[in-house]
């Protein structure tokens, strides 16, 4: 077991920068996910990690080991792809047997191995099938399957979950958890799925045009996001930005005083956005009562999730997205007043935290 | 795994190899029973203690040239038996060994004669063959005395599909007894004779009417065939037709040339052993001058049938006897080089006549023309020096340009990152490069020079401009680079059509699920790619036959009255009897494309237009067609290059036929390099041209299309 | 869905008779072969009057002077030859359609354009030049010459056909097997292999008739009867000098037979492999 050290990893096609300063530290048995919007360069991380790209500039270490010139072979880790990439002409038991084969591991050691990964993962009836004649939750856990057999350094996954259906990811989700704290292996997670990434990581990695945005764990992300990028990319239904200013009085959006509002530190001086989670407001009937919010605005559209709705409100020349529990009261055109509990505010120039 | 199998391979390929330990190995191109004559009389030989005989029948199309590349380099045969018309070429290439001081058994003058050449003897005779007036004795009761006689009462005889005279009218082999009968010659007294006299055009419209008599343009095996079922009461050819015939037949000599009181004087040629240059002389020597003895003649005339050379041993039956008598008045086939260059002018006279696209007099005139340029002197060499500069600088300039893109840190860097790549190209490219690209080289280079009877004059790019200008035919000659270029692109274009119409509209079907026994079916029509095609182009050569031929007795059946259409008397039905042949040989290829594109687009695009209202037809064409084309444009040029360079079907159905008009580019290149005075450097260029027009062809295509197909 | 009776119908007579037109100039090689005597069967049936198997005896019974089974031996010639063929063929086309496939190294498109240009040699006339070349590099009279000239010629098409099918495998699986610790070999004979199978078999089978039914070359290569190729003996059947069609046809029947069955056992690899490979390349 190993942790993964990259150092200044850059990776360029050409003249278009996919990779820039990737600075990261992963502890052995630490379990990282790696979001970022479609293009950032996730793949291209992930890969360059197995060795599957060469790197423009910086260094990788995996353990104490300098790999960045090591071939993909002897870089002791594995991937599950997107697409599993299961050797369609070979039978589950001798996909899983392939690395050991490779390996020239004795036929007994093999088979055991075989043996044991099948069972961890409930494959012992497929064995001889061929990929083609698996669904793709099983074809999911041969892709696993033959990952775990070689009990590499480190574990790659490329959007294992996406190709199935919601209840299959979710068993799936757990199963990987599970399988994590039995082999306590180190893993680099991509995916798209925000549950994914809140409910699996030890610590998130959120990447944006080949920059590293932010890492650390979910609830840090979540609570103290460094800028607007991972403020509005984490987060669902996504956070509300406003433009607004903090003087003496506290935050004012739009002409509005909303006044020291939590979350906006007590230095902040001048124009800031101000960034509102849809969680962290309350609606209320518009009232005149003292210490109500001289926010009121119309509902536009509602949207019903189930347990929650949400209301588009439009509060002068601003919309907001609010999140009230069912049933809800209110219906597109009605008058609605608007409390926010708690915002973030950013730089407007820089979007960084304040 | 690789390496297991190449040491397997390299075992059954050493064990395969199979050299024979032989004392005197012999090329011949001998078959049947003249064969078996030959393996008695060897046999004898070698009973006799004369050490151990191999006999290499090879096969009689690549006889010349195998001999002239082989033997020079020392890896030829220790006897050569062959006719005594190609021995003045050879003895000028020194391939043989003179042998004036062999002892023999006496010959007959006239075979002595043919063995020498400029003073030397080359060879010992063994057999003559000439042509005599075959004939059933239960129709012909006296052989006719002259033409006249002969054409009468083969009319006679004649009607209800039987024919009083056939013989290979259009071959001028046939024609030459009357031509000399008529005072005419291809070659005389050293030299070319003019082929446009007045005793020329008499012999040509003799010719004519005979070969009226016969069925159109008989080959040998049908002429046999005839004769065997009783419908040809009279036969012109020679010893050979007499082999197990299955029925009685006697001989004459020739009729008398009615219009000049003439014998009719057929070619005589004599088949001879030759002894190669080389190290084996000694048993060579002992072996032929055996086969020239009495022993070995007496074997070859009883079990091989031959009419022997060897005095003494006397023609025992009647056609033998026939045979003598006719070789008394025969003329010596010429084996001067020189004297070949006739005959293609002379056969094309003959077929213009016979066809009646000429007049004898026009086409004597057009044979004496032909002839002319193709006898006319060597040009005159060019001066190597500015090609040579030439290719210096544009070496240097390559040389230049590749050292410029090496001085790129980055390339290098890159080549160097790859060197692991090249290795896996390198056997491939390698071998291409020596065995493909180099020949290939050879021959472009060859391009640049003459070969006139064995010698090579640097001439530069004088073939091209001939070629390309057509400088000796007027463009409207099927001899004229245009106008083989055309049919070459029509034949190319109409095949291509047909391949792919075909192949499209039967994938079309086959593609339906509802249509039964679908594997049947493909099975059935991808017959035609699997059989060898010149095992099946030589079968649609007979079904065009004008009496005999399935096609025209198709076409009798449906039209209901009988057909004997000669499909290779015009240009427009020898065409299409190519192309229908290669029609039938190509469309499986199509069809096979077709249905693997077909498969790669999903049918839910055409229901989705069903869905939309689109019939059939609407679907194909604005559906099916505009996914279907670009899968199929790959295999569509690819098929177009093949196609461009058919030698197979042009060669075995129409060979060129009418008059040369159905050769193409190919073919064409092939006559001048085997069958024209051997000019291989006026054919290397013409090869060479087929390329570029293929290469500027996929240029444009590529362009077309946006992207590289070929 | 399936069209109204009458299409259905017509779809299947129209079937039927391209399949007769197409079989008919074969069933005429059968009636030779089968027919006595050596003339050439005329007429509109192609069914034999009468039966016999002379031609295919005196064909396969052909023997040496010396009595050793000449027939036999050419047959095994052929067919070490042409396995030969398939197996050098694809040895040299697999490794370079892969690189070609999978690599981008300097070099490339000009190299691969250069394969595809030979495609347009005329053949026929480098007969002569290779004879030479054969000559120079001692490989004359032997079948391992005629291997390798064959293999070498057969090389483009396969080069193109194969590259064509390389490129629709997906490059995740020789990732995987990277991963797994396969090295590039490995890779591609356990991986990359296994799944051009159709392409394989494709481009095995043209190499195999390449060899299988070329005789111009082989004629002129060598020079012992021992070491000849079937089509060389069966083109001297009809030679010039008056055909034997009778045992011509036999020959070609027997010559026939294991193409027909190679072609017909492949077949089903050859949509796939063909258009996977060719058409798309
Ligand atoms: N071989 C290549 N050549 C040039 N550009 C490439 C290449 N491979 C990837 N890229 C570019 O690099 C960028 C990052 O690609 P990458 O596959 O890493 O994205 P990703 O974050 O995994 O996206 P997704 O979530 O859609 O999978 C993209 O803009 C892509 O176009
Ligand atoms: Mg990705």
């Amino acid at each position: 077991m190993a942790g993964i050290q990259l150092r200044s990893v850059e990776k360029r096609y050409g003249d278009t920068w996919v990779l820039r300063g990737i600075d990261v530290s992963i502890a052995d048995g630490e379990y990282v996910v790696l979001v970022g919007p479609s293009g950032c360069g996730k793949s291209t991380l992930l890969r360059s990690i197995a060795g599957l790209n060469d790197i423009t500039g910086g260094a990788i270490h995996i353990g104490a080991r300098d790999v960045t010139r090591v071939s993909p072979r002897d870089r002791n880790v594995a991937m599950v792809f997107q697409s599993y990439a299961l050797y369609p002409h070979m039978t589950v038991r001798e996909n899983l047997a392939f690395p050991l084969k490779i390996r020239k591991d004795p036929p007994a050691a093999i088979q055991a191995a075989v043996a044991e990964v099948a069972g961890m993962l409930e494959l012992g009836a497929l064995l001889d099938r061929l990929p083609g004649q698996l669904s793709g939750g099983q074809r999911q856990r041969v892709a696993m399957g033959r990952a775990i057999v070689r009990r590499p350094d480190v574990f790659l996954f490329d959007e294992p979950l996406s190709n199935l259906d919601a209840a299959l990811r979710h068993h799936m989700r757990v199963e990987l958890k599970r399988l994590h704290r039995r082999l306590g292996a180190t893993v680099v997670h991509v995916t798209h799925d925000q549950v994914e990434a809140l409910t699996l990581a030890d610590r998130i990695l959120v990447l944006h045009q080949g920059v590293v945005q932010q890492v650390g764990p979910p609830r840090e992300l979540f609570d103290a996001p460094a800028n607007t990028f991972v403020a509005t990319f984490l987060g669902s239904p996504a956070m509300n930005l406003l433009p607004g200013r903090v003087d003496d009085a506290g935050l004012s959006v739009g002409g509005v005083a909303l006044g020291w509002v939590d979350g906006v530190g007590k230095a902040v001086r001048g124009d800031v956005t101000v960034g509102l989670r849809p969680t962290d407001v309350v609606a209320a009937a518009p009232s005149s009562a003292a210490g109500a919010s001289p926010w009121v605005g119309a509902v536009d559209v509602t949207e019903s999730l189930g347990a929650e709705a949400l209301l588009h409100v439009e509060i002068g020349p601003h919309k907001l997205v609010v999140q009230v529990p069912e049933p809800s009261p209110w219906r597109a055109g009605a008058q609605v007043q608007v409390v926010p509990r708690r915002v973030h505010v950013f730089d407007p120039g820089s979007g960084r935290r304040l | 795994m690789i390496v297991r199998w190449l040491v397997i391979l390299a075992a059954v390929l050493a064990l395969a190899r199979g050299a024979s330990a032989a004392d005197v190995v012999v090329w011949h191109a001998w078959m049947g029973a003249e064969e078996a004559g030959l393996v008695a009389a060897a046999q004898r030989f070698e009973a006799g203690g004369g050490g151990r005989v191999s006999l290499v029948a090879v096969p009689f199309g690549v006889f010349d040239a195998k001999i002239e590349t082989a033997i020079p380099r020392g890896n030829g045969p220790d006897v050569v038996i062959a006719g005594h018309g190609g021995l003045g070429k050879w003895a000028r290439m020194g391939l043989f060994e003179p042998v004036d001081d062999l002892v023999i058994a006496p010959q007959m003058p006239v075979a002595e004669e043919a063995m020498r050449w400029e003073g030397a003897r080359y060879g010992v005779p063994l057999a003559y063959k000439t042509l005599v007036l075959l004939y059933d004795p239960a129709q012909v009761a006296a052989p006719p005395k002259t033409t006249d006689e002969l054409v009468a009462l083969a009319r006679s005889l004649a009607g209800d599909g039987r024919y009083g005279l056939a013989y290979e009218a259009g071959a001028a082999f046939y024609h030459a007894p009357f031509m000399h009968g008529f005072g005419a010659a291809m070659w005389q007294d050293g030299a070319l004779s003019r082929l446009d006299t007045p005793a020329h055009a008499g012999a040509l419209g003799l010719s004519a009417r005979l070969a009226a008599l016969g069925p159109t343009r008989p080959s040998s095996e049908r002429i046999g065939q005839l004769y065997r079922e009783g419908k040809a009461a009279m036969v012109i050819s020679g010893p050979w037709f007499v082999a197990d015939l299955g029925r009685p037949i006697a001989a004459a000599p020739l009729p008398i040339v009615s219009e000049t009181g003439q014998p009719a004087r057929p070619y005589l040629t004599v088949d001879g052993a030759y002894v190669t240059r080389g190290p084996n002389t000694d048993a060579a020597r002992a072996f032929v001058s055996f086969l020239a003895g009495e022993a070995s003649a007496i074997v070859r005339r009883d079990v091989g049938g031959q009419a022997v050379t060897t005095l003494g041993v006397s023609a025992d039956d009647p056609v033998r006897t026939a045979l003598a008598a006719q070789a008394a008045v025969a003329v010596p086939m010429p084996s001067d080089p020189k004297a070949l260059m006739a005959w293609e002018p002379l056969n094309k006279a003959l077929r213009q006549t016979q066809r009646g696209a000429a007049s004898p007099e026009g086409a004597a005139a057009e044979a004496q023309a032909w002839l002319e340029l193709l006898t006319r002197p060597p040009p005159e060499p060019a001066s190597p020096t500015p090609y040579l500069m030439l290719v210096g600088v544009l070496g240097l300039l390559a040389v230049g340009r590749v050292a410029q893109r090496l001085s790129s840190v980055e390339l290098r860097g890159q080549i160097a990152a790859h060197r692991a790549d090249y290795l896996w190209v390198a056997p491939a490219a390698l071998a291409v490069l020596v065995l493909v690209v180099a020949p290939f080289l050879v021959g472009a280079t060859v391009s640049l020079f003459a070969h006139y009877e064995g010698s090579w004059t640097f001439v530069g790019l004088r073939h091209f401009a001939d070629i390309v200008l057509s400088r000796d035919w007027p463009i409207t000659s099927p001899m004229s680079f245009p106008f083989t270029l055309a049919v070459t692109v029509l034949w190319t274009i109409t095949n291509v059509f047909l391949h792919v119409t075909i192949g499209v509209a039967l994938a079309l079907v086959l593609r339906e699920p509802w249509v039964r026994l679908r594997a049947v079916w493909r099975v059935l029509l991808i017959v035609p790619w699997a059989v060898p095609s010149y095992i099946t182009a030589l079968i649609w050569r007979t079904m065009f036959d004008a009496q005999y031929g399935a096609i025209n007795a198709v076409l009798s059946l449906v039209l209901g009255h009988p057909v004997e259409l000669d499909w290779f008397a015009r240009f427009s039905t020898a065409f299409a009897a190519n192309l229908v042949t290669n029609t039938w040989l190509g469309f499986p290829f199509m069809m096979v494309i077709a249905l693997g594109a077909m498969q790669s687009i999903p049918r839910e695009l055409e229901e989705a237009a069903l869905i939309d209202g689109a019939g059939y037809f609407t679907r194909l064409r604005h559906v099916l067609w505009p996914l279907l084309r670009p899968a199929m444009l790959p295999a569509v040029v690819l098929g177009s290059v093949w196609t461009f360079n058919m030698f197979n079907v042009i060669y075995l159905v129409s060979g060129g036929e009418p008059d040369g008009a159905t050769e193409i580019l190919i073919s064409e290149a092939w006559r001048w390099a085997f069958s024209r005075g051997n000019r291989y450097g006026y054919a290397a260029a013409y090869a060479v041209v087929i390329f570029g027009v293929l290469f500027v062809y996929s240029r444009f295509t590529n362009r077309l299309l946006g992207k590289r197909v070929l | 869905m399936r069209p109204n009776p009458v299409v259905v119908a017509l779809a299947h007579v129209g079937l039927v008779i391209v399949s007769l037109v197409t079989l008919y100039p074969v069933l005429w090689v059968v009636k030779m072969a089968f027919s006595p005597g050596q003339g050439f069967s005329v007429g509109l049936w192609p069914i034999p009057s009468s039966v016999t198997l002379e031609h295919f005896a005196a064909v396969l019974g052909t023997t040496a002077s010396d009595g050793t089974w000449l027939f036999g031996r050419q047959l095994l010639n052929s067919l070490v030859v042409s396995g030969a063929t398939s197996l050098l063929g694809l040895v040299l086309a697999t490794t370079a359609a892969y690189a070609l496939s999978r690599w981008d190294f300097p070099g490339k498109e000009p190299g691969l354009g250069a394969f595809l240009v030979t495609q347009m040699f005329p053949g026929v006339v480098m007969s002569v030049p290779l004879y030479l070349l054969l000559d120079l590099l001692g490989m004359l009279d032997q079948l391992a010459g005629l291997v390798l000239v064959y293999a070498t010629t057969a090389v483009p098409f396969s080069v193109f056909t194969l590259k064509g099918y390389f490129d629709t495998i997906p490059r995740d699986l020789e990732e995987a097997a990277m991963l797994d610790g396969a090295g590039r070999v490995r890779t591609f004979v356990t991986i990359i292999l296994p799944l051009a199978r159709p392409a394989l078999a494709v481009t095995g089978l043209f190499s195999f008739m390449t060899a299988w039914n070329e005789f111009v070359l082989a004629a002129t290569l060598l020079g012992d009867p021992r070491s000849f190729t079937l089509p060389i003996v069966l083109q001297r059947y009809v030679d010039d000098y008056g055909a034997a069609w009778g045992s011509f046809a036999a020959g070609a029947i027997v010559v026939s037979i294991p193409v027909v069955a190679l072609f017909f056992a492949l077949q089903r690899h050859f949509i796939e492999g063909l258009t996977a490979g060719g058409v798309k390349g």
